[in-house]
């Protein structure tokens, strides 16, 4: 589904362009199977128009990043997209379904990693279950599996507050995972890392995602970053927040610190920083 | 050797270890200025004098400090019922809270000892007045403290629980409950402090069997200083008591503040 969506794509090319710049039409083949579709999402902050008529449609399993200057409305569209933030124009559909303010029915982890301190990383993971219908031990088992398949297994005990930063958004990350929704958002999971752990984070992303299969949608402000990790990139402008242009990101999988020096990587990230700091 | 090491160095432990020393510390205060300033023994008695008082009237000051304990307990589990159900009806109907709020407060501009002569009139001389002067008194903090951390809850993980598609049940359980404890810990001790005075006045107005607080006022007009220290000595007891089997109960209700893992909580094995 990935490759043939990105096969269908011209960014670049002037009508990709025009379309991206208007409603409805967004750069989307018709017929094309679609996740979610964002569609004409305008948003104001009392009179601070902060979304302008952004458009978007995103396939299954597509691993697409918005990228975007600080206060540029990023944080604010994934709240309209997660339901939390009914918003003032357009119309925003999972599956073809109507979500705008319904909370529920995509997984998002906010900026903060939101770990509750009095509930072990475990009970943690499995919070979405204990809210919902509570956390049976199927649920627990296969919460420790997963973890420790992805290198937790030793800290599930641990109360959050004892536990390194790339751990609690690792924790954070599972418990996003965990609670089983098809769509994804992350918003900066990594934005506090050490550049180092933020590496090996991203790694660790791919695989789940790779893995799970699922759609993410994945806000970030480093540009290198947003290639490394994603099929498409969304470049959100600031002042009204609005897409400027949607960028094709042509790096085979699995990608590894290589891909970073590539050409390809290169020439995008050049025009990424064109279009951010014009 | 290392366990008891550990146990030596457990916070509880040392937190009993500074009470014990600042306990005796009081005491030897006391016994400092009846002695230094020759202070007469129907003035005030010395602490030697007034614990083995204690000892040598040991079943009737049991039978007292019973009975005044039975008060303070009953009357502080019944006001913290009370302020714990309150608080939390009172921020789930915000409505309801609005109006209410006012008449809480007005309940405790009341003098207390005002409210203890109607409440003998209604329900006569008995447990019962005792009990509801007791619980007057105690489930005041309870209900302000624990609203107050009900209203501060981190809006961002309301929403979370929202995301998650959560029960309103259940986010009460696992969010609104345990981020509220520590300012629901701060009023039950409070009202733990405050408790034995209910009591007492409880025993003044409404006592129809002996209490440390009707011995008090018997001893006070016999002259038997003595006793009246006594007394004072057993309700100061009950009061610290009280103190600290809630800061134990806190840290055992509160894990996630002193420990790395949980002591009950474990994931299952692979
Ligand atoms: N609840 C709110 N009320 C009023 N204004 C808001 C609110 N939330 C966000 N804004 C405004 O909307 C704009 C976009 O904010 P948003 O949080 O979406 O930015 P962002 O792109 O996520 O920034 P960052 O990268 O710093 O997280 C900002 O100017 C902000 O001041
Ligand atoms: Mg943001």
């Amino acid at each position: 589904m990935r490759l043939q969506q990105k096969d269908l794509m011209m960014p670049n090319t002037p009508e990709a362009l025009f379309s991206q710049a208007h409603t409805g039409a967004n750069g989307n083949t018709p017929g094309r199977a679609v996740k979610l579709s964002i569609d004409g999402v305008s948003h104001a902050f009392d009179d601070n128009l902060v979304l302008d008529n952004v458009s978007l449609d995103i396939a299954p399993g597509e691993f697409v990043c918005v990228l975007g200057a600080s206060g540029c409305g990023k944080s604010t569209l994934f709240n309209a997209v997660s339901g939390l933030l009914p918003i003032t124009k357009g119309s925003i559909r999972l599956d073809g379904e109507d979500i705008v303010g319904k909370p529920g029915n995509v997984g998002y982890m906010l900026q903060k990693d939101l770990l509750l301190p009095w509930l072990t990383a475990l009970d943690n993971i499995v919070l979405g279950a204990s809210l919902t219908r509570g956390a049976t031990q199927d649920d627990r088992l296969r919460a420790t599996a997963l973890a420790t398949h992805y290198g937790l297994g030793a800290h599930l005990n641990n109360y959050p507050t004892t536990l390194s930063g790339g751990m609690r958004q690792r924790i954070a990350l599972m418990r996003t995972i965990t609670a089983g929704r098809d769509l994804m958002l992350l918003d900066e999971p990594f934005g506090a890392l050490d550049s180092q752990t933020r590496l090996s984070m991203q790694q660790w992303l791919l695989q789940v995602w790779a893995e799970t299969g699922r759609t993410i949608m994945f806000v970030t402000h480093d540009v290198d970053e947003a290639i490394f990790l994603a099929d498409r990139i969304v470049v959100l402008l600031p002042r009204p927040g609005r897409i400027g242009r949607i960028l094709n990101v042509d790096l085979k999988r699995p990608r590894d610190v290589s891909c970073m020096t590539s050409s390809t990587f290169i020439s995008l990230k050049a025009e990424a920083l064109d279009l951010l700091y014009r | 050797m290392s366990l008891i090491r550990s146990i030596f160095i457990h916070p509880v432990v040392k937190s009993m270890g500074s009470w014990s020393v600042a306990m005796l510390m009081l005491l030897g205060l006391w016994q400092a200025i009846v002695s230094v300033f020759h202070v007469p023994a129907f003035v005030i008695p010395s602490p030697v004098a007034t614990i083995s008082a204690l000892f040598q009237n040991e079943v009737m000051i049991r039978g007292l400090l019973w009975q005044t304990f039975k008060e303070t307990l009953a009357g502080y589990l019944v006001g913290a019922a009370v302020g714990v159900l309150l608080a939390v009806v009172m921020s789930q109907l915000p409505g309801l809270g609005r109006l209410l709020y006012p008449a809480l407060v007005t309940s405790q501009a009341i003098p207390i000892v005002g409210i203890a002569a109607p409440l003998v009139i209604i329900f006569g001389f008995g447990m019962t007045p005792k009990l509801i002067i007791v619980a007057w008194i105690v489930f005041f903090p309870v209900v302000v403290n624990m609203m107050d951390g009900l209203a501060h809850i981190d809006r961002d993980q309301i929403n979370l629980a929202r995301l998650l598609g959560a029960t309103r049940l259940r986010t009460f359980l696992y969010i609104r409950l345990p981020a509220c404890l520590g300012p629901l810990f701060s009023g039950l001790k409070i009202g733990a402090s405050y408790a034995v005075t209910g009591a007492v006045i409880g025993e003044w107005t409404a006592s129809s069997k002996m209490g440390l607080g009707t011995y008090l006022l018997a001893a006070n007009a016999q002259m038997n200083s003595v006793g009246v220290y006594g007394a004072m000595l057993l309700m100061t007891l009950i009061g610290i008591g009280s103190f600290a089997m809630l800061l134990l109960l806190e840290y055992i209700a509160m894990p996630w503040r002193h420990r790395a893992t949980s002591p009950w909580r474990r994931a299952p094995h692979l």
